[in-house]
């Protein structure tokens, strides 16, 4: 073996301890743990490698690694460990060290990472909506519809809701676009790349489809369900909101008049409207999928451990992001004046919070696994 | 001054560690009572092929003790006896023992004849169920008091007493019922001994569901003489001859979900056992699975030995799966050569299991209020004036160092009872 000079980073160690993997320095690097991983490959495993390099404070081994990607954290490292170093955690923690590592600018990292700044991080969003709702004079006297229902678009009117939504996804759009081109590069960074990267791109996107790795799961295989209903529940939703976009705009800019069945032109739409099924049956599974995400860790929090800051404000948004959207149609249709507003406006206010601050928050597993993914498979990691 | 029989020092536990300690005590004139659960004396030791330091059977030892307590008159001993009950304290112990019935007397001169119209079986726990006995049985070839035994939970007894026919020497007692002993002594030490670890707690290594998954305590049984296959080393699943066969070390020990402490000797064991392998089979190939192997002090030169073995590979990773070809019975262990940084997986025709050393005292405390460790063995300081521990009933030791630790029991003991 070629001779290695190792600099510790021991603040990186410090960093890791810090973030939700303070059992780091049980390990005995006995191994169990890559043995009982589903989801390894034979040829230079994890999470073993990964927790010496770890303790050894080797940060440019591990963030630029995308073996702490590959990893799915269905813990079965951590209910065999015989020293309770629990890899599963550490390795967790180590992603969301890579996530802020990479997520530019680096301040909104630190920020989302840690609860003292939340309520700054909240207050932009509530801010902004306050803003716009004052302007309109919307604090009160908000216009109803034409049949004297409540009607949303009548409260913060589509255009504002367009701007503010455009300007944070594009921002987040952008922050990870920097993101992700610095980690490929430091992940290929001295390596001989072969062959075509979309073939790899596309096997990627069948194996998240499929959630094919999350199933070799053991001690936590529930867990696989309950991200597939979340997963899709995320696209029917991004689904139906293209579909309200085709309706209005459709209407607007292309005169596209609606059907008795599709009603193109402005909201409210009617509840048997094949936009407003789909988006509702959206609702109701990532409803269902974030009860099930909650229940399994409760379920596994002995074995698997309880989870991190980071773990939890990120379930925290999209339950609140749900539940304010089920109550907000359920409040308007039944007027429920002005709770159904106040609800509404938050659930603004924690999608915002989600768009924005995704490249910060855990939201961005979904961006650095799948980068990570393609690139052990362009890199005959695995596949 | 206190009553003479106060002076006298009961040891529980007739382990090479009891032994020890009744016989230092005894050869320097105190009375000795000596009671052990089994129907013979000599514990784990006699389950044994070879023992350290010298590998030699454990008969060469054992005998010169054996003969030690026949000659000395002042050591009492009673087998299948167990302690029940003790109140009283320091220098002034009651202590209540029940003596299980084992339906054969001193008559006994083990000529067998009722073994052979014994129409009842009963798996032999001595071979670890690898074997069976009738239902009257000598404990084992070596057996002291070399005396057959009946055991009731197979034996029908009135309604069939062949043996008791067939008994030419008046030996065998149906009738023998559960008897109660009462003792006065002035001080006790507990040499309680181990059991291996239940392999089968381990859900990932497939003992138990397995036949060619054994402990390394059955590993010893299968390479004694006196043990299931004569000595021979043949897998359980079909008796063929072995070719790979590999060993997991800390099968449960040094793990916080079963044993968290190393258990000492199963390193040493393992290479111990590999050298009956090879021995028996030249060109098999043995492979050692550890994490660290620890040969502490001397022994460290039987490491050295068995390194410069190119049949013996040490690979450093924990086993942390095994599965089975249902049909060829062979096994194939999963473990990460953590050095090359590789997950191999190792054809193996025989597992054998490090399994460690789990204090008797981890599920049933004696009865009498004395302090353990948070692993389950007695404390060094029991914390009871007048009661000792020794041997494994400790800490997970090698025979050698169960002799020392006896010898200092025995020395507490009777500084217990000095100027009483």
């Amino acid at each position: 073996m070629p001779e290695q000079l190792i600099k510790p980073d021991l603040n990186f160690v410090k960093d890791i301890i810090a973030s939700g993997g303070e059992s780091l320095k049980k390990c005995y690097q006995c191994s169990t743990c890559t043995v009982v991983c589903g989801v390894t490959p034979d040829e230079k495993p994890f999470p073993r490698k990964e927790m010496m390099y770890a303790q050894w404070g080797m940060k440019d081994k591990l963030i630029s690694n995308p073996d702490v990607w590959l990893c799915h954290q269905c813990s079965d490292c951590t209910a065999y460990c015989p020293r309770g170093a629990k890899p599963g955690e550490v390795l967790g923690a180590i992603r969301k060290m890579a996530i802020k590592n990479y997520s530019a600018p680096s301040a909104l990292a630190n920020m989302t990472a840690d609860p003292k700044y939340l309520i700054l991080l909240f207050a932009l969003p509530v801010l902004i909506f306050l803003g716009i709702i004052g302007s309109l004079g919307h604090f009160s006297d908000i216009p109803r519809g034409e049949d004297g229902g409540i009607v949303y678009s009548h409260f913060i009117p589509v255009p504002y809701i367009d701007t503010v939504f455009i300007l944070a996804s594009a921002f987040a759009v952008i922050s990870f676009f920097m993101g992700i081109k610095k980690y490929w590069a430091d992940m290929s960074a001295g390596m001989q790349l072969k062959g075509n990267v979309m073939d790899s791109l596309k096997a990627t996107i069948v194996d998240i489809l499929s959630h094919d790795r999350f199933q070799k799961c053991n001690v936590t295989k529930d867990r696989s369900t309950a991200h597939m209903l979340v997963f899709y529940a995320f696209i029917g939703l991004a689904v139906t909101t293209g579909w309200g976009v085709l309706y209005l705009y459709g209407h607007e800019i292309f005169g596209i008049q609606g059907t008795s069945l599709f009603h193109f032109g402005e909201t409210p739409y009617p509840l048997y409207d094949p936009m407003k099924i789909v988006g509702n049956a959206s609702a109701f599974a990532l409803l269902l999928g974030m009860l099930f995400v909650t229940a399994n860790r409760m379920k596994n929090a002995e074995k698997a451990g309880s989870g991190s800051y980071f773990d939890w404000l990120f379930i925290v948004v999209i339950f609140t992001i749900v539940v304010t959207g089920i109550l907000s149609e359920v409040l308007r249709l039944a007027d429920v004046d002005p709770i159904a507003y106040i609800v509404y406006f938050i659930h603004l206010v924690f999608i915002f919070f989600l768009f924005a601050y995704a490249p910060f928050s855990k939201m961005a597993h979904m961006v650095y696994r799948a980068t990570a993914m393609v690139f052990a498979r362009h890199a005959q990691r695995e596949g | 001054m206190a009553a003479e029989n106060t002076k006298s020092i009961l040891v529980v536990g007739g382990g090479i560690s009891g032994i020890s300690t009744a016989l230092e005590a005894a050869e320097v004139g105190h009375e000795v009572i000596l009671v052990e659960k089994n129907p013979y004396l000599g514990g784990r030791v006699t389950q044994l092929n070879k023992y350290f330091p010298k590998l030699c059977p454990p008969n060469c030892g054992l005998e010169i003790n054996f003969r030690r307590i026949k000659n000395n008159p002042r050591i009492k001993f009673y087998t299948m006896a167990e302690v029940e009950k003790v109140s009283g304290s320091e220098g002034d112990f009651d202590v209540t023992v029940k003596l299980n019935p084992r339906y054969v007397n001193e008559n006994c001169t083990a000529c067998k004849a009722c073994v052979d119209v014994c129409p009842y079986e009963r798996p032999n726990d001595f071979n670890f169920a690898m074997d069976k006995t009738k239902a009257v049985y000598l404990p084992h070839d070596f057996s002291f008091p070399m005396r057959y035994v009946i055991d009731d939970k197979y034996c029908k007894k009135a309604g069939c007493a062949k043996c008791k026919e067939a008994c030419t020497y008046n030996a065998i007692d149906l009738d023998m019922t559960t008897r109660s002993l009462s003792l006065k002594v002035g001080s006790i030490v507990w040499a309680t001994g181990w059991s291996p670890y239940d392999a089968s707690q381990i859900d990932n290594i497939g003992f138990g569901k397995y036949q060619n998954v054994i402990t390394n305590m059955m590993m010893e049984r299968l390479a004694a003489q006196s043990g299931p296959t004569n000595g021979k080393i043949v897998r359980p699943s079909d008796g063929k001859e072995v070719s790979k066969v590999v060993f997991v070390q800390c099968a449960g020990s040094r793990d916080e979900n079963h044993l968290p402490y190393c258990s000492y000797v199963c390193c040493l064991a393992s290479i111990k056992q590999a050298s009956y392998v090879r021995e028996q089979y030249p060109d098999a190939l043995v492979t050692i699975f550890y994490i660290d192997i620890r040969t502490p002090g001397r022994y460290e030169k039987v490491y050295l030995k068995a390194q410069k073995d190119e049949k013996i590979r040490f690979i450093r990773g924990k086993v942390a799966d095994i599965k089975e070809d249902p049909e060829t019975k062979n096994l194939t262990v999963t473990a990460e050569d953590t050095l090359s940084n590789q997950k191999l997986h190792e054809e193996a025709d025989l597992v054998v299991l490090a399994a460690g050393m789990a204090p008797n005292t981890r599920n049933s405390k004696v009865p009498a209020d004395i302090a353990y460790d948070t692993d389950g063995f007695i404390a060094s300081n029991t914390g009871a004036s007048g009661m000792y521990a020794s041997g494994c009933a400790l800490k997970p030791l090698d025979v050698y160092s169960s002799v020392q630790h006896s010898t200092a029991a025995a020395l507490k003991a009777i500084q217990s009872l000095a100027g009483r």
